[in-house]
């Protein structure tokens, strides 16, 4: 400690003994302490930035912009490649006409919904007139896949009979050319004008055609099997059942039957499910093997009743539950249905139960909001699976006590599986009509032996596509909000990673989709949404290290406060005395000068 | 459409119970998805079931059965054994793989995926006393568990890859039974046994799970097995409030596959549910009656135990029976009672099966009666009645009552030793473990087969997991035979030891030992330091202690096996089949309990703030010292001096001056410093009395 003060200096032997320290200074006062204190409080100051950012939770930088991008439009767009095939047309209209007319018609149509999958931006169609004595065609850019002239006049078919599946096959003989669609219209046959959609990539009309407006009804009707058929598949909403695309991010489906005996104690049924596995659901999985990889398994199970009442209803001899109580009909209380171990983590299940109803409730019907009772006596709920409730032969009748077992009968197990057929196509969003009733006539459409009709397996596999973008889309949304919303959170460089790849693969899977490659786009979509789902549930953001900012205060508190206060304590005091010094300086300076 | 989902043991969320979870983040949202990551391989190839149309269930279920049996038992010390046992079979065949009728898929597919050779879990409450209840039997031998959860399992892979099949097991069961078996992943709470356990080649793992309770949400999916749950059959016995309540509470669930390749009728999947309650059957009353004959074995009946009958059997199932096991010991006392009395002696139990003599009632008449035949002894034997409940039904249902005329006192056959293990020690850091075996009196007649070299030895084998915190010294192994220290190559045939490796592995202890016959008690002890944990590893209770898993005592040599005389019947009861089957004697010894030092969770917040308000009080004084100006500070005192000021001040500034080590310039005060002590104790005084009484009355 010095002893002395530089605000004392030697020179005050010199002033004068009468000088009153507390009123007067005759020295400058020094700035020495101030300097000290104030740079110990500009590094304090200084510091505190840097003390910040050591403290601060490591957080991956995510793409948040990207994302949301992502997130407002989760948009693949195929690229979509028609040709209408005008044939025996005497009055040779002009096939640049036609095409412009079916253009505007088809945008027109598609104008109203712009959803995922359709294709908007990119079409391309072709239209060609082939008569007898010449053949004109317009001719999109890109390539040579369409329709040569002539192919269909030389094999000389007559369109005009019922063999529809001889037309069928004929016209895929011809035009069997991948990625594109095709509608024939012919020209001659009967009256009116029949429309038919077949079980491949093409559709034909036949209808004889003499006047302008007939022209325009073809017209129509060309560019809505484009767009209702081949484009949306036949469902009226089009691809909103998007959302709804039971298939899991690996492609795989586990297909989990049940047969649930209600009451064990009034009968038994089992059922001989691996015939019905080897005969019936091998096709269909070999079909959908471009779309899903599915799996098989079955289970009987006992004791499980249904959970929503049932009424005897006098009219329709049996009992009755409506579509009201649909809701509770599954028990899942009682029906152990189980999620199967040997799913992988990202399959999609579905459930498909056979319901024998018990002694007391049988036979029982599902009464349709319309007050008819359904043919198919079941139902479907999205994403789930389907029921369907059987009810034994002879069941009314049979008073006896003990529990007899049967087997159900192939016949039956037949018509239960139809049903689920149905059922499986609707949960893809499909329609299991053979008629098809669209704004400008009735389509026939041509039932393909193998449950999916080609462009059905085409809109599928468009629509897979789309439901895993949107649902990549969603979850990486939802993880930037997750993520946004606790700024405190730490956020590992994995799951940045994982983000950049997800966004990576959903990139890909749109330029796939776009030049056409659905099969890839659909591959890369489904890497997206996995990558994203892991993204989502990365055990580092399940157990969130919760650091909040009353633990930070606590731990730096005890030093910071007490500190601060010193140097702020000092600053000011240093400050004050200075300024104090200073004016009582000055003062006697200007005394000085008015005494001198 | 609704998903019913419930989060249970959700202490990952809370990062075991340390963290709080704050409510200011509300709503919280969960998102489910599957737990699994791979499949099994679609077969393909499948061969074609041949259809029958007629015929029965069990036919066209392709070869899969079911049965359920329930033995019931009374013991010594007035209470009542009920030990459910249902059986499923499936037959092995590649179709059969994806396809069920009666066998639970779940488990069909667990046995497919993860390769499982053999498996045993075991959901055990409660101790066995193996005293009272007896520990020779196979019923005890199989169904006497440690406390907790028990898991071993057999795999069919090759050795590199038991391990992460053992993992993902765990992870399956885990969901399957809602249960923490996925504790069990963590190689510090597996084990590889190779010596005792069981004949193994390297893909045997074993763990326990001493804490794990057990209740009624992991009997549910235990139930969810069976073709009728509990919905039908014997199962529907199992009211929920009456079956825990309990003093022994044991649900195990043991599987085994064989190939396909083995050509036994029964290969495929067995899966061997039971359940072994040991109740007290509500008798008091009856107690009272007979207030004279305290001794008399209280009367019960299935309703009175379970609180409900059986309706009927489950219709699926293709037997369904209810046994009455009186063990030798029993009947023993019963055949010595009769010979007392002479007036009962035409009535012998092998003729009339004595189910209306003069010691106890059966309300039902027995449709079998087993007796077992000791072919060795020729001792008396243990006595079977079998019900069969095909007969009953909802109207009229099934109850089983046995009703005491005469007091009867017994005893079951024990174990040849009697195992206990205890702690040694004191204190937070060091201790041992004490192993003792006592010879218990029922093992005089030893088989003359332990007469080995011509010295008559008896054979135990131990196994003994020890967490790697108990670090144990192997090298400490004491042995005391007849409470003499003995050499270790005197008893101990063969030993092997894994230490454990700290966080890596827990310490194995593999003994085979061979003790001299006559000797009544052996003991053996070994040292441990206690270790310390990382401040992540203590559980959420740390203050409990911890718990050393049970030890396995086996005795390879004695046979816990029951002979029943040939008999069509006993090969359709898997219970008595299971009974004659060959298994070794087999007792746990009870868990240990360590306390160990446990940190103040708060300590580093603690330090925290000393360190730093000493580093606050550091930087502050040195700022002060940095900037002081002495002279003109005593100047400013001087002139405040100089006024007029209060008492207080002036002392202020004296006793500052003083602190100072200088001497007060001016003395103005004329008060004695007597004075002011005197007061000043006063005070002190008065304030410490305040205290001791404030603490006295409120602390």
């Amino acid at each position: 400690m010095s002893e002395i003060s530089p605000e004392v200096p030697d020179n005050r032997q010199d002033a004068p003994s009468h000088v009153d320290p507390n009123s007067t200074r005759i020295t400058k006062p020094g700035v020495k302490r101030l300097v000290l204190t104030l740079s110990v409080l500009f590094s304090l100051v200084l510091g505190f930035p840097f003390l910040w950012k050591s403290v601060e939770i490591y957080r991956s930088s995510l793409p948040f912009g990207e994302i949301s991008e992502m997130e407002s439009n989760p948009s693949l767009s195929f690229p979509c490649r028609f040709q209408a095939v005008f044939i025996n047309f005497n009055s040779n209209p002009s096939p640049n006409h036609l095409q412009l007319s079916i253009l505007d018609k088809i945008t027109e149509l598609t104008s109203n919904s712009s959803q995922c999958g359709a294709c908007a931006n990119d079409l391309a169609l072709s239209v060609t007139v082939d008569s007898i004595s010449s053949c004109t065609q317009t001719h999109p850019t890109d390539n040579s896949n369409y329709y040569r002239c002539g192919a269909i006049s030389a094999v000389d078919f007559d369109f005009s009979n019922d063999d529809d599946d001889g037309v069928d096959e004929l016209l895929e003989s011809v035009l069997g050319v991948k990625n594109v669609y095709s509608v024939v219209v012919v020209n001659g046959g009967g009256e009116g004008i029949r429309a038919v959609v077949g079980k491949y990539r093409h559709a034909w009309i036949v209808g004889s055609v003499e006047e302008e407006e007939e022209e325009s009804v073809l017209v129509s009707r060309v560019a809505e099997i484009f767009v209702k058929m081949f484009v949306n598949g036949g469902t009226e909403n089009g691809l909103i059942h998007g959302e709804f695309m039971p298939v899991g991010a690996d492609r795989r489906i586990v297909l989990s039957f049940n047969l649930l005996n209600a009451e064990p104690n009034d009968w038994v049924y089992d059922w001989d499910f691996q015939r019905v596995d080897e005969t019936l659901l091998a096709p269909i999985i070999k079909v959908l093997g471009p779309i899903a990889n599915i799996s098989v398994e079955s289970q009987v199970l006992y004791h499980t009743p249904k959970s929503s009442f049932s009424y005897w209803d006098e009219k329709w001899k049996s009992y009755i539950f409506s579509t009201k109580d649909l809701p509770f009909f599954v028990n899942s209380n009682e029906w152990h249905l189980d999620t199967s171990i040997a799913a992988g983590g990202r399959s999609k299940i579905l459930q498909f139960v056979v319901y024998v109803p018990s002694a007391k409730e049988c036979p029982l019907s599902l009464l349709l909001p319309t007050g008819e009772i359904s043919k198919t006596n079941g139902f479907i709920s999205p994403m789930w699976g389907g029921v369907v409730v059987w009810n034994p032969p002879g069941c009314l009748n049979s008073e006896t006590n003990h529990p007899s077992r049967h087997t159900m009968s192939r016949e039956d197990l037949q018509a239960v599986f139809e049903v689920f057929m149905g059922q499986f196509r609707q949960l893809f969003g499909l329609k299991s009509n053979n008629l098809y009733i669209g704004a400008s006539g009735t389509y026939h459409l041509l039932p393909s032996g193998k449950g999916f009709t080609e462009w059905e397996l085409d809109v599928l596999s468009r629509q897979f596509a789309c439901f895993n973008l949107h649902s990549c889309a969603t979850t990486l949304g939802s993880l930037s909000r997750l993520v946004q919303s606790l700024p405190r959170m730490i956020i590992m460089d994995e799951i940045g990673k994982l983000v950049q790849f997800s966004l990576e693969a959903a990139k890909l899977a749109q330029s796939n989709a776009s030049l056409g490659d659905n099969e890839s786009s659909a591959v890369s979509s489904g890497q997206a949404r996995s990558l994203a789902e892991d993204a989502f549930f990365h055990p580092s953001i399940m157990s969130i290290s919760y650091y909040s900012f009353e633990h930070c205060f606590a731990i730096y508190s005890p030093f910071f406060l007490p500190v601060s206060m010193h140097v702020l304590l000092a600053a000011l005091r240093e400050w004050k005395r200075y300024k104090q010094e200073k004016a009582k300086y000055t003062a006697w300076k200007a005394k000085v000068k008015v005494e001198s | 459409m609704q998903i019913e989902a419930s989060l249970w043991n959700a202490s990952w969320a809370t990062d075991g119970g340390r963290m709080q979870i704050s409510l200011s983040y509300a709503p919280f949202e969960a998102r489910y998805r599957g737990f699994d990551v791979a499949r099994c391989s679609v077969d393909k190839s499948s061969d074609m079931n041949q259809f029958s149309s007629s015929g029965s269930v069990l036919k066209q279920g392709g070869g899969e059965e079911f049965s359920e049996e329930l033995l019931l038992k009374p013991f010594p010390d007035r209470k009542v054994l009920a030990h459910f046992h249902f059986q499923s079979r499936a037959p092995h065949s590649s179709s059969h793989g994806r396809h069920h009728h009666l066998f639970p898929k779940a488990i069909a597919q667990l046995v497919k995926k993860f390769r499982v050779k053999e498996m045993e879990l075991s959901f055990t409450q409660g101790r066995w006393r193996y005293e009272q209840w007896g520990g020779f039997d196979p019923l005890s031998s199989n169904n006497a568990k440690p406390p907790g959860v028990e898991l071993w399992a057999v795999f069919d892979v090759p050795q590199s890859l038991v391990d992460v099949y053992w993992r993902n097991l765990t992870h399956t069961l885990s969901g399957l039974f809602c249960a923490s078996i996925n504790f069990l992943e963590s190689s510090t709470t597996y084990s590889a046994p190779e010596l005792t356990f069981k004949p193994s080649f390297g893909n045997l793992r074993y763990g326990t799970l001493p804490r794990e309770a057990v209740c009624t949400e992991n009997l549910t999916p235990w139930l969810k097995l069976l073709p009728c749950r509990d919905k039908a059959g014997l199962s529907a016995l199992m009211d929920r409030p009456s079956i825990y309540r309990g003093f022994y509470h044991s649900q195990r669930l043991r599987l085994t596959s064989s190939e396909s390749g083995s050509d036994e009728v029964d290969s495929g999947i067995g899966l061997e549910q039971t359940l072994t309650v040991v109740l007290q059957p509500s008798s008091w009353r009856t107690g009272k009656t007979y207030s004279v004959e305290t001794n008399i074995q209280p009367s019960w009946s299935i309703s009175s135990i379970f609180g409900r009958n059986i309706p009927g059997k489950c219709v699926i199932a293709k037997s369904s029976n209810v046994y009455l096991h009186l063990d030798n010991g029993l009947v023993g006392e019963l055949k010595n009672l009769e010979r007392e009395n002479a007036k009962y002696v035409a009535n012998t139990f092998e003729s009339e099966g004595f189910q209306s003599n003069h010691a106890f009632k059966i309300s039902v008449t027995p449709d079998k009666v087993f007796e077992e035949v000791d072919y060795l002894h020729g001792k008396s034997t243990s006595v079977i009645y079998g019900f069969s409940v095909e007969k009953y039904s909802d109207s009229q249902p099934f109850d089983l009552g046995l009703t005491w005329k005469i007091p009867v006192v017994w005893s079951c056959q024990q174990a040849p030793l009697h195992a206990s293990r205890f702690l040694m020690g004191s204190g937070n850091e060091r201790g041992a473990i004490a192993i003792s075996l006592e010879s218990t009196e029922s093992s005089e007649g030893l088989p003359t087969s332990h007469i080995i070299d011509g010295r008559c030895e008896l054979r135990v084998d131990i196994f003994q997991v020890v967490p790697w915190y108990i670090k144990v010294y192997f090298h400490t192994l004491q042995v005391f035979v007849d409470k003499q220290p003995r050499a270790m190559a005197d008893v101990v045939d063969k030993i092997r030891v894994s230490p454990s490796k700290d966080k890596v592995s827990p310490g194995v202890m593999e003994m085979i030992l061979k003790l001299p016959c006559g000797s009544k008690s052996a003991a053996f002890s070994l040292e441990f330091d206690k270790g310390f944990l990382h401040i992540d590893e203590y559980p959420p209770d740390a203050n409990q202690g911890f718990d050393i898993p049970s030890a396995l005592i086996s005795f390879p040599s004695f046979n816990a096996r029951m002979n029943f005389s040939e008999d069509e019947f006993l090969n359709n009861s898997p219970i008595l089949s299971k009974f004659q089957e060959t298994s070794p004697v087999l007792s746990y010894t009870e868990v240990l309990l360590i306390p160990l030092t446990t940190p103040d969770f708060s300590m580093p917040y603690n330090v925290i703030t000393i360190t730093c308000t000493v580093f606050a009080l550091y930087f502050g004084s040195l700022l002060n010292v940095l900037r002081r100006r002495v002279d003109e500070e005593e100047r400013i005192l001087r002139s405040r001096a100089g006024r007029k000021a209060g008492w207080i001040s002036q002392l202020l500034s004296r006793l500052s001056a003083k602190l100072r080590g200088r001497p007060q310039e001016q003395p103005t005060s004329s008060l004695p410093y007597s004075f002011i002590s005197f007061r000043l104790v006063l005070k002190i005084l008065l304030v410490a009395s305040i205290a001791v009484t404030w603490q006295y009355y409120f602390g």
